[in-house]
């Protein structure tokens, strides 16, 4: 079957029009009807991506369709292309769906604000971007697709632009992720000029792999090409030293932050390393490289995970943690010393990326969704100190949640178990080849199952926070719904400059409409059994599917093995199960041990809790010597540059003010003035006569 | 004719440019200013037909056929620009509009004041003999 392909950008270009057509019309014409352009088109790409999904499944097809060509000029040949192999076509799927379910959430959350309808085109255009990142069959739609979620990113952190700490979470998130992307363009420059000036996937990795087979490829250009790549992912999918960003980032709207900063946008970094998994696998250091990052921002993000008291924030460096994890996994995607291309560690490890890409995106946008569903109860309070045991207030809130914090735990048998089981066993795996580097993979197999068992603890250290103990709500709770139609002010201001109407209580603490539960309990259903449909235990479909692409031209990795590794899921349960209990016991049978904890190890604590001071280290190494650069080039400009325009300018004052005086406002001087200067004129006529 | 040398008429021109060149730098009043201004038009012109009569072609005298004809329109520009001048301040004194000088430069006062224009006679009133013929009030700023 290859007729879907000649549908395939109507993927996204559906909610491209669906986003200008609600830029255009969305202020005046539909109002609070905006979210249906939105909604709609995003759930047409979802069926038509299904449906290119279903058709292709077990079938021999085609990977890419050539539309038209882009533009052409010497050795530049870019075309407008895309591709619709199984790599894709997961994101895809995965993309659409969460994006439907998201839209349809944020309708209901996102009742009453003035921004409405720049709500919703920014989601769809989003949307759009996305899709084409993913569909692109080169690198320039690829860049393109990159820099459009980048800056949907941007605008939606920055939606409530007027609340200075929004707006600076959009400008840092836009330049953080521009220095990755600088890298990223450069490794697109160099991808370009050293692999016979191809720009489109299939061109690049035959032609590594004939310079690989030819033995002319240098190792450290490979090195640095992948390095330069993950740049860029690294950039996008917040990995250690340029992960400031994505916590700051949860001044979005949650709908955003369970979208963008959850789901789908932050794994586009995945995405692109596991697309270029073909340039990885020769060389070992970027792997090594890769690894490394992931599992040092894995255990790093849990760490401070632990003790933040922002609802929302916990959940932004638990998506830290799950995609150090994913990138951990695709740096275990190692081959072994001379052994052939037909690995199967590197189809494993990929998969067993990609399996985590999609589980996690299911159960964290539930969490984060189901987290926008208590901060829509509790009047936009976010701090988990300040309200305790919803249990009974959110009833399906709370089974949502409940679902999602299990799925993340990794509590056995459900999705978050399954992959997150993959990775560990891919990184085991790396450890025992004969690399150089095997000995610094079980270090960081180390570090995944400490990080599993911190994931188990913190997830349930928020959720027994949040529902369980005494009925806590605070005085702002209920004010949302309530008067949200009456206030022309964002939702998120309203908190700080309102006084409480109601006496607090928890009456006016109420269950999110069925708008937004309905889509919590559809993505509850998916986190639970995702990875038992599709994991190793019936069958591995998932794999399958996914090795359709990776054991093809131009991949051509070997096919995954059929078994399961049964130790590596005991001691992964156990950490899972032991992390619960250890949070149930901190925090509903001893209720006064975190706190004494806290208090005895003071430094640790604090580290934990100040994000180990990467902000303020950054500030004093960049920022403070930018910031005095800045100031010496303003003096040079002010005193120096500044002095000779001036002069410049004052020269004509200064020869005009000789003048000035002529222009008296009397006739009679200037008919004389004339006069005398005709006369002048013509006695020098006539002495030259 | 042929017994007055060239220099006899382009003096002429000469002393009528002049006179009106000096009645223009001295005289304050627009309507004054603006026939000296025709004045010194005239003596060009007469230079023109002087040389053009001398020369024997008729390059001159088209040319002032040309002056005369701008001199006209000029006339009728400059008459109604004056009267929306006079509108305006009420006296004919160019030196009222001396406030479109250049920013900054300070005003020229004359020193002792301009003799006071004679007082017009009033017409002779005849007394009215019968009715008195309904009239319409006619106010002219003129």
């Amino acid at each position: 079957m290859s007729d879907m392909y000649a549908y395939l950008w109507l993927i996204p270009t559906l909610p491209l029009l669906a986003s200008a057509a609600t830029a255009l019309l969305g202020p005046k014409v539909l109002r609070q009807h905006s979210h249906w352009p939105c909604v709609l088109a995003v759930a047409g790409s979802c069926v038509l991506a299904v449906l290119a999904f279903a058709q292709s499944y077990g079938h021999e097809h085609a990977h890419s369709h050539l539309y038209f060509t882009l533009f052409q000029a010497g050795q530049v040949h870019v075309d407008f292309a895309l591709r619709g192999d199984s790599l894709t076509q997961i994101m895809l799927v995965m993309v659409t769906f969460i994006g439907t379910l998201i839209a349809i959430f944020a309708a209901g959350y996102m009742d009453g604000d003035p921004g409405y309808p720049r709500f919703f085109a920014s989601v769809a255009l989003f949307i759009a971007a996305m899709t084409l990142l993913v569909l692109g069959d080169n690198l320039v739609l690829l860049y393109a697709g990159w820099e459009g979620v980048g800056l949907c990113s941007y605008l939606l952190i920055g939606f409530w632009f007027t609340k200075p700490a929004a707006a600076d979470a959009a400008r840092k998130a836009f330049l953080v992720t521009r220095i990755g992307d600088a890298g990223f363009m450069l490794g697109i420059l160099l991808v370009w000029a050293s692999f016979g000036y191809h720009l489109d996937y299939d061109g690049i990795f035959r032609e590594v792999q004939r310079q690989y087979d030819a033995g002319q490829l240098d190792p450290n250009l490979i090195f640095w090409v992948c390095f330069l790549l993950f740049c860029g992912a690294a950039g996008k999918s917040a990995q250690f030293p340029l992960h400031v960003w994505l916590p700051d980032a949860m001044e979005g709207p949650t709908p955003v932050s369970a979208l963008i900063h959850a789901a789908t946008m932050v794994t586009a970094g995945v995405y692109l390393v596991a697309r270029f998994t073909p340039l990885f696998v020769l060389s070992p250091g970027a792997q090594l490289l890769v690894a490394s990052i992931g599992g040092f921002t894995a255990l790093f993000a849990a760490l401070i995970a632990l003790t933040q008291n922002d609802l929302k924030r916990v959940l932004a460096y638990s998506t830290l943690s799950q995609l150090g994890y994913m990138f951990l996994a695709l740096g275990s995607a190692v081959r072994e010393e001379g052994g052939s291309k037909a690995n199967t560690l590197t189809t494993f490890a990929v998969a067993a990326a990609l399996f985590h890409l999609f589980t996690h995106a299911f159960f964290k946008a539930l969490l984060f969704l189901s987290a926008g569903s208590v901060m829509h109860a509790m009047g936009n309070v976010i701090d988990m100190r300040r309200f305790g045991g919803l249990r009974k207030v959110l009833p399906h809130t709370h089974w949502t949640f409940l679902c999602g914090a299990l799925a993340l735990a990794g509590v056995p048998l459900l999705s978050g178990f399954w992959s997150k089981d993959e990775i560990l066993d891919a990184t085991y795996e790396a450890s025992h080849t004969h690399g150089a580097y095997s000995g610094f993979y079980l270090l960081l197999f180390a570090a995944g199952l400490v990080t599993a068992a911190l994931t188990a603890f913190y997830t349930f250290r928020v959720y027994f926070m949040t529902f369980w103990g005494e009925l806590r709500v605070p005085p702002e709770a209920g004010q949302h719904g309530d008067d949200a139609h009456g206030h022309h002010e964002p939702a998120a201001h309203r908190q700080r400059d309102v006084e409480p109407h109601h006496p607090p209580g928890q009456g006016q603490a109420h269950e999110s409409p069925y708008l937004m539960t309905v889509p919590l309990m559809v993505l509850a259903v998916f986190a639970l059994f995702v990875g038992i449909v599709l994991g190793p235990l019936t069958g591995n479909s998932f794999a399958h599917f996914l090795q359709e692409t990776l054991t093809h031209e131009p991949y051509g990795f070997g096919e995954i093995p059929h078994a399961m590794n049964f130790a590596m899921m005991g001691v992964s349960s156990v950490l899972a199960l032991g992390g619960i209990a250890l949070a149930y016991y901190f925090y509903v049978a001893q209720p006064l041990l975190p706190r004494k904890l806290a208090t005895q190890m003071q430094s640790l604590y604090q580290l934990s809790l100040n994000k180990f001071y990467i902000d303020e280290l950054y500030q004093a190494i960049f920022l403070k010597p930018l910031h005095a650069v800045t100031r010496f080039a303003k003096t040079l400009d002010q005193y120096g540059i500044d002095s000779v325009v001036d002069l410049i300018g004052q020269t004509p004052r200064l020869l005009g003010g000789l003048f000035q005086p002529v222009q008296n406002g009397l006739v009679q001087y200037y008919a004389l003035t004339m006069m005398v200067g005709l006369v002048v004129f013509l006695i020098a006529l006539i002495r030259n006569l | 004719m042929i017994g007055i040398p060239l220099h006899h008429y382009l003096v002429v021109g000469a002393v009528l440019f002049c006179l009106g060149l000096i009645g223009f730098l001295t005289r304050r009043n627009l309507i004054i200013m603006f026939l000296c201004a025709e004045m010194m038009l005239q003596g060009v012109a007469i230079n023109l037909v002087a040389f053009a009569r001398f020369r024997g072609n008729l390059q001159g005298q088209a040319f002032t056929l040309f002056i005369l004809t701008v001199a006209a329109c000029e006339a009728a520009i400059a008459l109604a620009l004056i009267l929306m001048l006079f509108k305006r301040r009420g006296s004919l004194d160019v030196s009222l509009w001396q406030d479109l000088r250049e920013a900054g430069q300070e005003e020229n006062v004359d020193e002792e004041p301009l003799p006071t224009a004679p007082t017009a006679v009033p017409d002779p009133v005849l007394t009215p003999s019968g009715l008195e013929p309904a009239h319409r009030q006619e106010t002219t700023h003129v």
